[in-house]
């Protein structure tokens, strides 16, 4: 069961009791919820906020193979995920990422929970512009996908 | 022929609007629409290494949405997004 995403920061945030209502079932033991925010500095810069930019279709996509090779990979079958990021400028604490699941007992639920994050971190096309306190802005340095794909 | 790349992350910076067009003469393979880019900044931008550097790292995608590699032909009128390094989460 699988639940994915992208929400424009200025038409709607991120609910936790939405994730926490998809992924209630009485068949699961465990739930983690994995929730990512803005954070007050990075590399020694003070950040106001963070514009995420999405290509929203490969978004897509790549969460649904991420949430597909977990059958494969981690052998996890019965199992509720909920994903969802923003895009949009989104203000220092507010919430960027959820990732909530729900397994049948708590070592699936640790393991597809940072399985899930770290893949999105290695391959799902979001980007990010920090603000900083002088006003100033810069897009972070990334992962490039070239040669993963060609 | 047009080609219409779709700006993302870093490349934003290339135009004030979210895509360049591109007019081709005769098909061309992603790795020389990759020059093509290239030259836009060199010739925009006075060859700004930051910006040569993302096009450089950048993946392209297709108009059904996939990743596509540096032989695929661009043979249309089409839309090409350009997928600098990513970095979300």
């Amino acid at each position: 069961m699988l639940h994915t995403k992208i929400l424009d920061s200025a038409i709607e945030k991120i609910e936790i009791a939405k994730a926490e209502k998809f992924i209630s079932s009485s068949k699961f033991g465990a739930s983690i919820f994995f929730i990512g925010t803005v954070r007050d500095f990075n590399e020694n810069k003070k950040v106001t906020g963070i514009t995420y930019d999405s290509h929203d279709a490969l978004v897509i996509k790549s969460f649904e193979e991420i949430y597909n090779e977990a059958d494969k990979k981690l052998n996890i079958k019965e199992k509720a995920v909920y994903i969802e990021h923003i895009k949009g400028y989104v203000k220092l604490g507010e919430i960027s990422i959820i990732i909530a699941v729900g397994c049948k007992h708590r070592d699936q639920a640790y393991v597809l929970s940072r399985y899930i994050i770290e893949e999105i971190k290695k391959r799902t096309p979001i980007w990010k512009k920090e603000h900083y306190e002088n006003e100033t802005t810069e897009w972070l340095k990334g992962k490039s996908l070239v040669n993963e794909k060609n | 022929m047009k080609i219409k790349l779709k700006l993302f992350g870093a490349s934003r910076d290339f135009s004030n609007q979210d895509f360049i067009e591109f007019n081709i003469k005769k098909p061309i393979s992603i790795k020389e629409f990759k020059n093509l880019i290239l030259e836009f900044i060199e010739k925009n931008f006075k060859g700004n290494e930051n910006y040569k550097k993302i096009v450089k790292g950048s993946a392209f995608c297709s108009e059904d949405d996939r990743i596509i590699s540096d032989n695929y032909k661009i043979t249309k009128d089409q839309r090409i997004g350009i997928i600098p390094p990513i970095g979300g989460g």
